[in-house]
This record gives structure tokens, C-alpha cells and sequence, in this order.
């Protein structure tokens, strides 16, 4: 181990509890105090599991095998009395940002950490309001966590994290829901952290602003590593590789979609303020906007998954206001951020029947089930338990459920969270694909650059309202936004990791 | 049902005296089976929180609790027949089964009592929790000397209802956005909780881990509580035990009386 390393990973290996293969393999990683290392790579690389290693979490809580050395500031982790005791030295913000959302005010979810460290009431407050501060949230300190938008609850779960002032720093996807300006709101601030000395290694598929700010970019792939240093020009941009064919020109000029003086109140917030928007039919219209701005608010009225408090919204012909979520759901396909909310089946090919099933009950088609699989390219894995597959396989079967069931709108939101730039690339594929066979295509995301691959149209909201002027990707997206995202991660398919 | 920002007497309170208002309503529901003590109690828990702005929460319960009292009054015409018959479950005018169970005023009265028992202590445990931040009850175990893992626990169980109803609601839109039907009939209403309840156990299972990792690394075991809020006592906590002292002592001369 280097004198000056305050992590230091010594050939560690590691398998799962009843796995065959090690997720990780003779790993040697030293980072040294005030680094920022990047530890990137395709989904299923082991990106999550070397966060774990490296916490101590996998000795003290998952059981399994571990062989080689792990140290924290020179202490092997077997030596520590459990999670407790490495807690005082490192903070960990974990991929799921809802799991550690423990209380019921953000106030007290921050300051939560802080009373456990035996600090004085004025240090205490001082810490607190710098972290707030610090991560954007000053405003949010009375909401509840679960009432909060993804991006938010990212953010909150950091500022927990960062008020313990622990001198080490393990994030795993810390940015993967965060819109351009939180992104680099927490960038800079882990950067100024690293300059005060803190040590960081970060895991994220995306790379964006963090690249900028990493001293050393790791790439991992099959639990080993294979590149110790990549150079930026290897995070290009994708390109348009993924650009949609154009639609025909009767398509584009039908109205699919008519919202007027949309607004929507939940628990006293009004999320929606007169929202007015007329999509046509075979558009890929993209919604774009800060976490929180109301965008998975406004496509939830598409299938009446949420009534207007006031306004009207009318759908394919329908009234969304008052038709029933069960009619609705034949002409508008909604696919939920995370495929987990509705994966339930023995197996893939039951879970794309179920939705057909659901609208023709005893006339189900083992052609559309096999042409919904074949469309999202899981047609080899109908028999698979659903929950086994890459989150990115996940993903793609969840739209395969939604566009068996032939509706004439898809609604997406946040296609491509957690998923890896090759993943994201065959989501988009897919999108138009199905715009060709004429089906309009509505995207919640805040990635501006997936936004203006593949967007006709970008919306664009701000606190409940859409922003006036008409943007499509050729004139650009919003100056902020595109201003703090250089560029991004681009695995070609031969990096990927065989899962 | 979790903590509700609010300005009101009871999220004024210290914790702890809160706390002993629970457990003093407890054990006066316990002791007495009472059905006109037990329904003044309830009443009174009720006003109290009427008075510090939560009644229209508390009784947000009234569906429950009227389905747990319809329980309770079958369960008990069904094993706890005693006194004068009122009717019958089944009329006694339809042949063969009719009149097999009586309805008797005990089993009436025996069900009315738990019922006003139970509620009073739901609403006085609700009032608790929506008035309350988790950390401060943590505060106040940790000054009980309750073992830290009974406090976590406690945590963790407070921490689960909301966050049960949060993915359960979750799971519901995205099963209802497939056209999903909830099912007819008791058979097809059990079927159709599977696309609901198997995401919810797996989805609930796999954040159970997150959610125990992060207590310990944001140091619950450390031992080194100090609130960042001034939980010193005030004079709500003074009038607050005033309170629960008039409570215990009118229950008191009730009883003698």
C-alpha cells in the first residue's frame, strides 16, 4: 500500500453468496487523500459490488467470498467494529437514493446524521445549513422525502451523506437522476470537497462533469479492471447513431394530444400551473426540466393515472379527464422510470401477456406476446424469470409490455436511468422503430443529449409550467442545460460485459 | 400515517410527555371494561387532539375502525354469548339455520368496549406519531434506556408504513397503466393482488438492506444522541402532565364512585 493511501484495495476478489462466478476479480486500486477516482463501465461490470468492497459493507454484511486486502486509512476493514465503526470514516450515497430516505422531513433526514457525532448544538446548525446550502435543497427542508421528485431525493441523500464530514466519500451513480444544473452543483461541490482534502470515488455509467473533475477515470468490466486511466477523448459522444427516421408527412399533422390550462394540486403543492400542449401524431416530443418541474405530473394525466384540478385533457379522442384508466390505457402506453414497480410474472413471456390479457381477456395472441419480445430484441429470453434479467433488459421488457398492447401514444418516463450508454442507445432504437409504424412518442428525461439525438420536439417545463418557444433539437437546448454537459460516456458494444 | 409539519399544542409538547400521554391511555383503556368510561376517554383524546389541529388525521381511521369493530362484534355474538337476546345473526323466521346465533346484549356490550378501546388507543398513538419527528422518539427511548436495537427497530417499523403505501401506490398506477383489473368475486379479488403484492415483498425486501446500512452508517449506534432542536421542557409540558394528572384523577374517583 502507498504510505499516502486513505483507500486501498490489494487484489480483491469477491463472489456473491450462492454464485458461481466472482463479481469481482483481483482488483488493485489505491486512492490517495483528496483524489477523485471514477470508476466506470457497462452495466453488470461490478461497478456497484467494488462501491460495497470498498465500504467494508460486503465483509460486514453480505457474507459471501472475499479474498485479498481492503483497507481505510490504513486499517484493514476486518478490524473495524461493523459498519458503525467504518461510518465514521466513510459516507456512502448508495444507487437507490429512496432506500435511505429514513424520516419524514428533509430537515430532519440531514440533520439526522449529525446528531449521532456528539457535535455542539451551534456546529451542528452551521454544518446542516452549509450542506443545504451546499447541495441545493435550502428550499425542500420541510417537504416530506417521499413526496419529492427522483432528482430531489438524489440530492437529499447526498446532503445526508456529506453532513456526516466523513474524509472519505463513496458514491455509487450519485448523478444518475440528477437534471444538467444539479449535476454540476454537486460536481463542483465534490471537487471543492477533494481540494479540503476529502476522498472520493465515484461509480457512474454517465460520465458528464464528473470526467472533469476526476483525477484518474477507472474502467471495470466482468468484476476486473481493464483500464487503470482513460483519457477524455475516450468519453465521445454516441453521435446520432440512434437518430429515427423522419415520419411520413400525413402523420405529423394530426393532433394526438390536446392539454389546456392543465393544473394539478397534490398534498397542498401546486405541481402543474396551466399547462397548455398539442402534440400530433407521430411526433417523439421530449420533456425536459429540473427535477421537479412537473414533468412526470403532466404524462401521468395522459392515462388518467392523475385527474386535472383544472383543465382538460384530451387523448386520441378521449376525454383524459374523466375516462377510465382501464379504456385509457389502450391508446396511451406508460412506462414507469423504474421496470421493478411492475415485474411480477414466472416468466417474460407472462408478464408481456398480462397487459393483453388485461384488454382482451381470453383472446390472447402468442404472436403479439412474440412480436412485442422480438421488437425490444428479448425474444430469446421468454421463458427467463423477469427479475433475472440487466436492468437494461428490464427495461426494454417493460416497454415490450407497453407496445404489445398496440397504443397509439407511448409515454416514457426517464427511459434510460441506470442504464448504460449502449442500453440507452437500444431503447432509442427501439422508440423509432416504433415512431415509424406510426406511434407518437412522448419522453420524460433530463440527459440533453439523448433529448437531441433523437427528439422531434423539446419541451421544455420549469416549476409546473412549460416554458414558452417551440425548440427542436437543430436550434439547440436551453443554454443551461447544454452548457453543463460537455460530453458523455460511449461504450461500443465490444466493451460490454457478457450478462 | 407519519409526522405532519404543523403548528399545533401536541407537535409542541416535549416527546417524552407526549409519550407518557400514550402509555397513561393505554393502561386506563386496559384497566376498565367500561363501555360509557372507555367512550368519555376516547372522547377525550379526541378534543385533545381536536384542540392541537389533528382530528380531521385521526379521523382519517374511521373507516378501519368501524370494519374492526364490525369484527369484533361478529367474533364476539360468536364466542361470547351472555345476557338478554337482542335478535339474531340469522333471523329466526328463515328455516332451518334461523335463529343459531343470538345476539346478545353482553356480546354487544363486550364489543363495544374493545371497540372504543382500540380506538382510543389508535387515535392516542396516531397523535403521537403525526406530531412527533422519528429522530425525537428516538431521543426519547435512548432516554428510557431502551436497548438500541428495540429502537431501531421502532425506527425502522415507523419508517415502513408510509413507505409500504408510497410503493403499494406505485405498483398500483403502473399495474393499472397495463389495463390492469383489481379482479371479481372474493377468488378473483385474492388473484388479483399478485401483480400488486409480489413487487411490493421484492421491491420492500431489497430496500430493507439500503435502509439498515444507512442507520449504521449514519451513527444510531454511536451513543452520542444530542438533538439539534432544544427539547428542554416548556411550559405546553407543564400544563400538558397537568392535564394527564386531572385524566388519571377523574378516572381515579370514577372507579370509587
Amino acid at each position: 500500500m502507498a504510505p499516502e493511501a486513505v483507500l486501498s484495495l490489494k487484489g480483491v476478489s469477491y463472489t456473491y453468496p450462492g454464485s458461481e462466478f466472482p463479481a469481482l476479480s483481483q482488483i488493485d486500486l489505491n486512492i490517495r487523500r483528496g483524489e477523485i477516482v471514477l470508476v466506470t463501465g457497462p452495466a453488470g461490470a461490478g461497478k456497484t459490488t467494488l462501491c460495497l468492497a470498498a465500504s467494508g459493507i460486503l465483509y460486514h454484511d453480505y457474507g459471501g467470498t472475499l479474498k485479498g486486502s481492503i483497507a481505510i486509512l490504513g486499517k484493514d476493514i476486518r478490524d473495524y467494529p461493523g459498519m458503525a465503526g467504518i461510518g465514521r470514516e466513510v459516507g456512502v450515497v448508495f444507487d437507490d437514493a429512496e432506500a435511505q430516505l429514513i424520516f419524514s422531513t428533509v430537515e430532519e433526514e440531514v440533520a439526522s446524521g449529525l446528531e449521532n457525532l456528539g457535535l455542539s448544538r451551534d456546529e451542528m446548525h452551521r454544518r446542516f445549513h452549509t450542506v443545504m446550502e451546499a447541495t441545493g435543497i435550502s428550499d425542500l427542508a420541510d417537504r416530506a422525502p417521499h413526496t419529492l421528485s427522483g432528482g430531489q431525493k438524489q440530492r437529499v441523500a447526498i446532503a445526508a451523506t456529506l453532513a456526516l464530514g466523513t474524509g472519505i466519500l463513496i458514491l455509487d451513480e450519485p448523478t444518475a437522476e440528477l437534471d444538467a444544473a444539479a449535476t454540476a452543483t454537486i460536481t463542483d461541490l465534490l471537487l471543492r470537497l477533494s481540494e479540503e482534502g476529502v476522498t472520493v470515488l465515484i461509480v457512474e455509467q454517465k460520465l458528464n462533469d464528473l470526467a472533469r473533475i476526476a483525477g484518474r477515470t477507472i474502467l471495470i468490466e466482468g468484476g476486473a479492471v481493464v483500464k487503470k486511466r482513460i483519457t477524455k477523448t475516450v468519453l465521445g459522444r454516441p453521435g446520432d447513431s440512434f437518430r429515427p427516421p423522419v415520419p411520413s408527412q400525413e402523420s405529423v399533422t394530426t393532433p394526438i394530444i390536446s392539454i389546456r390550462g392543465l393544473t394539478h394540486h397534490y398534498e397542498g403543492v401546486a405541481a402543474l400551473k396551466g399547462v397548455d400542449l398539442e402534440i400530433t401524431s407521430g411526433e417523439i416530443v421530449a420533456i425536459i426540466g429540473e427535477n421537479g418541474s412537473g414533468k412526470t405530473t403532466l404524462i401521468k394525466h395522459l392515462n388518467g393515472l392523475l385527474r386535472p384540478t383544472e383543465g382538460s385533457v384530451l387523448v386520441d379522442g378521449l376525454d383524459a379527464t374523466s375516462a377510465p384508466t382501464a379504456e385509457l390505457a389502450r391508446h396511451v402506453g406508460l412506462v414507469f422510470q423504474n421496470p421493478d414497480t411492475m415485474l411480477f410474472a414466472e416468466t417474460v413471456g407472462d408478464e408481456v401477456a398480462f397487459g393483453l390479457e388485461n384488454i382482451d381477456p381470453g383472446h390472447l395472441c402468442a404472436e403479439k406476446v412474440d412480436a412485442a419480445l422480438q421488437e425490444v430484441g428479448l425474444l430469446h429470453r421468454k421463458a427467463v424469470y423477469p427479475r433475472a434479467l440487466s436492468r437494461g433488459e428490464r427495461q426494454r421488457l417493460a416497454v415490450a409490455c407497453v407496445i404489445a398492447m398496440k397504443p397509439r401514444v407511448i409515454a416514457l418516463d426517464e427511459p434510460t436511468t441506470g442504464l448504460d450508454a449502449q442500453e440507452s442507445a437500444e431503447i432509442m432504437e427501439t422508440l423509432g422503430r416504433l415512431r415509424r409504424d406510426g406511434h407518437t412518442i412522448i419522453m420524460v428525461s433530463h440527459d440533453m443529449h439523448l433529448v437531441e439525438d433523437c427528439a422531434d420536439r423539446i419541451v421544455e417545463m420549469k416549476d409546473g409550467r412549460i416554458v414558452p418557444g417551440k425548440r427542436t433539437p437543430e436550434e439547440g437546448p436551453c443554454p443551461r442545460s447544454c452548457s453543463m454537459s460537455p460530453g458523455r460516456a460511449s461504450f461500443t458494444a465490444s466493451t460490454r460485459s457478457p450478462n | 400515517m407519519q409526522y405532519v409539519t404543523r403548528e399545533g399544542i401536541f407537535h409542541r409538547l416535549h416527546p417524552l410527555t407526549k409519550l407518557i400521554f400514550v402509555i397513561v391511555v393505554v393502561i386506563l383503556a386496559v384497566l376498565t371494561s367500561d363501555t360509557a368510561m372507555l367512550a368519555v376517554l376516547t372522547g377525550l383524546v379526541l378534543a385533545t387532539a381536536a384542540v392541537a389541529g389533528l382530528a380531521r388525521d385521526l379521523l382519517r381511521q374511521v373507516p378501519l375502525l368501524i370494519v374492526l369493530a364490525a369484527s369484533l362484534l361478529i367474533l364476539t355474538i360468536l364466542i361470547s354469548p351472555d345476557g338478554v337476546t337482542l335478535g339474531y345473526l340469522v333471523p329466526a323466521a328463515v328455516p332451518v339455520v334461523g335463529g343459531i346465533f343470538p345476539i346478545t346484549a353482553g356480546a354487544v356490550d363486550l364489543a363495544l368496549a374493545m371497540s372504543l378501546r382500540f380506538t382510543a388507543m389508535i387515535f392516542a398513538f396516531q397523535a403521537l406519531v403525526i406530531s412527533t419527528q422519528p429522530r425525537e422518539l428516538v431521543y426519547v427511548m435512548d432516554y428510557l434506556r431502551v436497548p438500541v436495537d428495540y429502537t431501531l427497530m421502532f425506527l425502522i417499523a415507523l419508517r415502513f408504513i408510509p413507505s409500504l403505501q408510497l410503493e403499494g401506490r406505485r405498483i398500483s398506477e403502473a399495474q393499472l397503466a397495463r389495463a390492469y383489473n383489481p379482479g371479481r368475486g372474493p377468488v378473483g379479488k385474492i388473484r388479483g393482488l399478485v401483480p400488486i403484492l409480489v413487487p411490493l415483498i421484492v421491491n420492500s425486501l431489497s430496500k430493507a438492506t439500503v435502509l439498515g446500512l444507512t442507520i449504521d452508517l449514519r451513527g444510531y449506534r454511536s451513543g452520542m444522541r444530542t438533538p439539534m432542536r432544544n427539547l428542554t421542557p416548556g411550559r405546553a409540558d407543564i400544563i400538558g402532565f397537568c392535564c394527564i394528572g386531572l385524566l388519571i384523577t377523574g378516572y381515579l374517583a370514577l372507579l370509587v364512585l
